[in-house]
């Protein structure tokens, strides 16, 4: 599998506080990590480092071998980085088409001032919101409007949209039903299938042995154990999470 | 593993479902395109009652009167409907445009230039100077009192761009035709029924491929059809008397092009998420900074163009020009016609209706001969009534919970 974004030495500090150090990891297309950690051991740092919206203070990232600068938001996902922020981020005033293509519209030439191409997108939406078994009563509803699990399905959603090269999702499943935990866990298997990289951060452990290839343990802002799908059991994960064993990290790479 | 296949999934809009309540349904169809039926109807009581104390507030010389009266600040109410639209607020409009037009007044009448190029110096020194203020304001000073800042340097500025006799007088210039012309109203009706045609042509374009559960015949039939009895009534009566005001004719063009941009483009799409949830909005890519930019830009010119269409109607520029309730008035007529004050909604047509309905309390009440307490009686109580509407919709419910 092809190195599709490896980090080196990756340092934050918010203040006096160290919030991650010296981590250093590699995502592979069509692969799927779980990112672990008690909290405060630096998982939303990570993603925000990724996700562009902070600053490292040292360290490199490389996307495709290339040495990249994480500017904002914006050079991340020109990048190909698609981030599922916990929060959802969606417009509560804008409806689910325009949620699931914001700010990768599809429009019309110049000369009609950017027209948005409306009937392709609802189309393109009722395709990804159906294979994601969200239900709509109208593609027109301000999302503001809709319950929990189908804004859940939209922030998503939006991750099929385009296609990135990698996916970092934030606590998908954190508040999400039984029905739909297992659809999000279907789409990051989807994600997969198409050769996406994808990040998982979850507190949830049966999510990350359910669908997770490799598993990374942050504690304390420092990268404390790597398992590899099969080679572990529950205990292995709590006691590199909590450090209650240290030693027992034999999958450290 | 996955539950299903893609291909056997039910369509992801159910046609119909089950009875809501009531209040759900109402409040689900004022977050949409319903919103305007409030403003509407206030608008034809306050008509009603002004018209049954005297009838000659409805006749068409009154209502032409009115057309004229409501255009600078609707003009301005536009402006601010973009702004309030990304999230912002703004103050110094009226003051801004008193001072693009005293600069293109300088340069038709002290300077003998066409009234085209005058028209461009007032229209581009108030988008510079709009633009200005949004820098500021990306940088981290609240709009309101950037703009609160700005309404007091925009008043220093007019007595700096004025000449030494602090006024210009623009009678027998060009500039005087902007208000003075009047469209007739044979072409104003030619003009109106072009008009509708060409929104019938495009509400058709853009919803013969959208997937919905609605008829054609209600989502494009029914909304041309009454688009074209409203605007071709509302021209011939307007125009019946004395022909249209080219002033009202530059709104109605303002206000087209601006409903354009903000129903049908990616502009007006991401200026709406960059005031419904900025994070998001930022997140997701937009530029959100040049976005408020942008907004401030199209203030600066409806500014500019409100002002200049004052002062041709008041044949002169003066240290008096954008004082007044105009600000104030274009600011609560935008919230009136239904743009919400924390930002991500609104329409172009909200800055007419609200101009519409706050023109039309000032006019009966010059009309009647009332004393001004009653006007300031009476927009108030609009102006609290419509936010306290909004109030209701931003949070769904009437009521707010207990705390």
């Amino acid at each position: 599998m092809a190195d599709l974004v490896s980090i080196t030495g990756l340092t934050k500090y918010y203040g006096g506080v160290r919030a991650l150090s010296q981590v250093d990891l590699t995502l592979h297309q069509g692969e799927v990590v779980a990112l672990v950690g008690d909290n405060g051991a630096g998982k939303s740092t990570l993603v925000k480092l990724l996700a562009g919206t902070e600053r490292a203070d040292a360290g490199e990232i490389k996307v495709e071998g290339q040495s990249v600068k994480m500017e904002s938001s914006r050079s991340a996902v020109a990048l190909g980085i698609h981030t599922v922020y916990q929060d959802l981020s969606l417009c509560d005033n804008l409806d689910a088409v325009r949620n699931l293509f914001l700010g990768q519209e599809q429009y019309s030439g110049i000369w009609t001032g950017r027209r948005l191409r409306r009937a392709d997108m609802e189309a393109e939406t009722q395709r990804i919101l159906g294979s994601l078994s969200v239900k709509l009563r109208s593609l027109n509803t301000p999302v503001g409007r809709l319950s929990g699990g189908q804004r859940q399905g939209i922030a998503i959603g939006r991750a099929l949209v385009t296609r990135p090269k990698l996916v970092l999702l934030d606590e998908p499943t954190a508040a999400l039903g039984v029905t739909q935990r297992a659809e999000v866990l279907a789409l990051i298997r989807r994600l997969k299938e198409q050769q996406c990289g994808v990040m998982v951060i979850s507190h949830d452990l049966r999510d990350v042995q359910e669908v997770a290839d490799r598993v990374v343990v942050l504690r304390l802002g420092e990268k404390v154990a790597e398992f590899t799908a099969g080679q572990y059991n529950s205990q292995d994960l709590v006691g590199a999470i909590t450090g209650a064993h240290e030693t027992a990290s034999g999958g450290v790479a | 593993m996955s539950a299903h296949e893609p291909g056997l999934m039910a369509p992801s809009v159910e046609a119909s479902v089950a009875r809501r309540p009531l209040g759900t349904r109402v409040s689900d169809a004022m977050s949409g395109g319903f919103r305007v039926v409030p403003v509407v109807i206030s608008l034809i009581v306050i008509w009603l009652i002004f018209y049954s104390q005297n009838p000659a507030y409805l006749s068409p010389e009154n209502l032409s009167n009115l057309s004229l009266q409501i255009v600078t600040t609707a003009m301005l109410a536009l402006g601010v409907v973009f702004v309030l639209i990304v999230g912002e607020i703004d103050l110094s409009g009226a003051a801004l445009g008193a001072v693009c037009a005293t600069m293109a007044a300088s340069v038709a009448v002290n300077m003998g230039q066409s009234i085209w190029v005058a028209l461009a110096v007032g229209i581009l020194a108030g988008m510079a100077i709009a633009g200005l203020e949004a820098l500021i304001i990306i940088f981290g000073v609240p709009s309101l009192i950037t703009t609160l800042g700005g309404m007091t340097a925009m008043m220093g500025l007019l007595l700096v761009v004025l000449p030494e006799e602090f006024s210009i007088s623009i009678g027998g210039n060009p500039y005087e035709q902007i208000a003075a012309t009047q469209i007739p109203a044979s072409t104003s009706i030619m003009l109106a029924i072009a008009a509708s045609v060409i929104y019938a042509l495009g509400r058709w374009s853009s919803q013969r491929k959208l997937v919905s559960e609605v008829s054609m015949l209600r989502r494009v039939v029914l909304p041309s059809v009454l688009v074209a009895v409203v605007v071709i009534g509302v021209v011939t009566v307007v125009s019946s008397s004395s022909g249209l005001a080219l002033p009202v004719a530059i709104l109605i063009l303002m206000l087209v092009i601006s409903s354009y941009f903000l129903t049908q483009t990616r502009y007006g799409s991401h200026l709406f998420a960059v005031g419904g949830n900025r994070q998001a909005a930022a997140r997701a890519g937009i530029p959100v900074g040049r976005m408020i930019i942008f907004s401030f830009l199209i203030l600066g010119a409806c500014a500019a163009m409100a002002g200049i269409v004052d002062a041709s109607r008041l044949l002169m520029v003066s240290p008096s020009s954008g004082t007044g309730s105009l600000m104030l008035d274009a600011i609560a007529a935008a919230v009136v016609g239904g743009t919400s004050l924390f930002g991500g909604r609104g329409t172009a047509w909200a800055a007419l209706l609200g101009a519409l309905v706050i023109g039309s309390i000032n006019n009966g009440v010059e009309l009647l001969g009332l004393s001004t307490e009653v006007q300031n009686f009476a927009t108030a109580g609009v102006l609290i009534f419509a936010v306290a509407v909004d109030v209701v919709l931003t949070r769904g419910r009437l009521l707010p919970l207990r705390l």
